[in-house]
């Protein structure tokens, strides 16, 4: 079995049963937990912001950076390995938030609210979410099972 | 003794700060001093020249060339470039391996500084503010603090940590629990070392800006709290208090910063805080 680390603002793919995709400290970032059960095939992106209006270049070097260009070049991967739109198990974990009445510091809410704007558009469903609060959360998938965990404040629970 | 005086009697228990880097801190205030001198002073030391040498080849420090002698990179940085790459090299070789307290390991701590020193500075060039003076300096050194208390948090965690999951900021849960912050003993620490006073300040008031008194650069200490509040946001160098931080909106309303340039800032600062965090950390292995 091999540990594959989703870092900050890139996203791996994988259809090797004995994977464990997992990305640690997602604070206001988010990541979409994709699996296919049929396939076998899993995938992850850890998204830092939400759109990437803000810095094209960076766009096309690290598309894995923001959500309207990195979800759906995760999809994309999904199904360069086989995958069908239809069979896809999509989990969202992340978008957190600092204390902070105004919401001056709102990426984490700005992060959930492009996910949920793009899945609406295209017909994706949430299986299962873990998102919002001050909190920094790691998630890990097993490619095989498509078992799927959130550790957080010392716990780890299945989502 | 009470829990805070014992927490502040340790400060002096920690390593002293490199003579070579103390030295750089004094030739700050001089005026006169110029790359002769602080080339004097870098020279004998080996290891700090070594390091000079690699963080000043850094994409972030000289984008256009790489310094190949002491000389070289002093005249390319400058007196205050120098001090602060090199007070960068001596913390990275002073951490310990894990922060029990904070349930962080050298590794994430040092990514937090880094993004924390990277972030302050990007974030003054959006801001309506001035660059202050040191201001990568105060950002790497916000948390010094921690080394100290971080031992003291842990006998305590289990208070702590309840007080900031119920919503209240993980610097108020500390000083509530233990009489004083990893803020006001990083202050302790940085002036206990011989750093300029301004690191020291900006250190006791980035969790609370507001407080910030009259004589102290308060551009300095808003710049390193909204650059701390980024960094902890997007989980560089995560610690077991989470997001569990409180943003002061006037010191955001003070530095008219707007989310999408903040925005910016992260974008075009994670490939800087992967590289400097990486080149300064193989200083702290090297030795």
């Amino acid at each position: 079995m091999s540990n594959i680390t989703v870092e900050i603002s890139d996203l791996k793919v994988s259809a090797c049963q004995d994977d464990l995709l997992v990305t640690y400290a997602l604070g206001s970032c988010i990541a979409v937990i994709v699996h296919d059960p049929v396939k076998k095939v899993g995938g992850m992106i850890h998204y830092m912001l939400p759109l990437s209006e803000i810095a094209p270049e960076k766009a096309q070097d690290k598309p894995a950076m923001f959500a309207d260009t990195g979800i759906p070049e995760l999809f994309r991967s999904m199904y360069g390995m086989g995958c069908d739109k239809k069979n896809l198990v999509v989990k969202v974990a992340g978008g957190g938030a600092l204390y902070d009445d105004k919401g001056l510091f709102n990426i984490g809410k700005r992060n959930y609210t492009v996910l949920r704007k793009m899945f609406w558009k295209a017909g994706v469903i949430i299986a299962a979410e873990d998102v919002g609060g001050a909190k920094s959360r790691t998630a890990r998938l097993w490619v095989g099972t498509g078992k799927c965990t959130i550790a957080c404040q010392g716990e780890e629970v299945e989502l | 003794m009470s829990a805070s005086t014992d927490i502040l009697s340790q400060v002096h228990r920690l390593p002293a700060f490199p003579a070579s880097a103390a030295r750089l801190a004094g030739l700050l205030q001089d005026e006169r001093a110029g790359a002769p001198e602080v080339e004097k002073v870098i020279r004998p030391d080996p290891a700090l020249t070594a390091n000079l040498l690699r963080i000043a080849a850094s994409a972030y420090f000289s984008p256009r060339s790489r310094p190949e002698t002491v000389r070289q990179a002093v005249t390319l940085l400058g007196v205050k470039r120098t001090f602060e790459v090199a007070t960068g090299a001596a913390l990275a070789s002073m951490l310990p391996a894990k922060l029990p307290g904070y349930n962080i390991e050298a590794r994430a701590f040092w990514l937090h500084c880094v993004a924390v020193a990277v972030f302050a500075e990007k974030l003054a060039k959006e801001s309506a503010s001035r660059s202050p003076d040191l201001l990568f300096t105060a950002g790497l050194l916000h948390d010094v603090g921690k080394l100290v208390i971080s031992t003291f948090v842990m006998r305590q965690s289990g208070s702590i940590l309840l007080k900031a999951r119920q919503g209240m900021d993980f610097s108020d849960a500390e000083r509530e629990v233990l009489g004083v912050d990893h803020a006001e003993v990083g202050a302790h620490v940085a002036l206990s070392w011989h750093l300029p006073e301004s690191v020291a300040w900006a250190a006791r008031w980035h969790h609370r800006p507001a407080e910030t008194p009259k004589n102290v650069d308060r551009a300095l200490v808003d710049l390193v709290h909204a650059a701390d509040a980024l960094a902890i946001s997007l989980g560089l160098g995560c610690d077991s208090g989470e997001l569990a931080r409180t943003v002061d909106p006037q010191a955001w309303q003070r530095l008219g910063l707007r989310v999408q340039r903040m925005e910016l800032v992260a974008s075009e600062g994670l490939q800087a805080v992967k590289e400097l965090a990486a080149a300064l950390g193989e200083v702290g292995n090297s030795k």
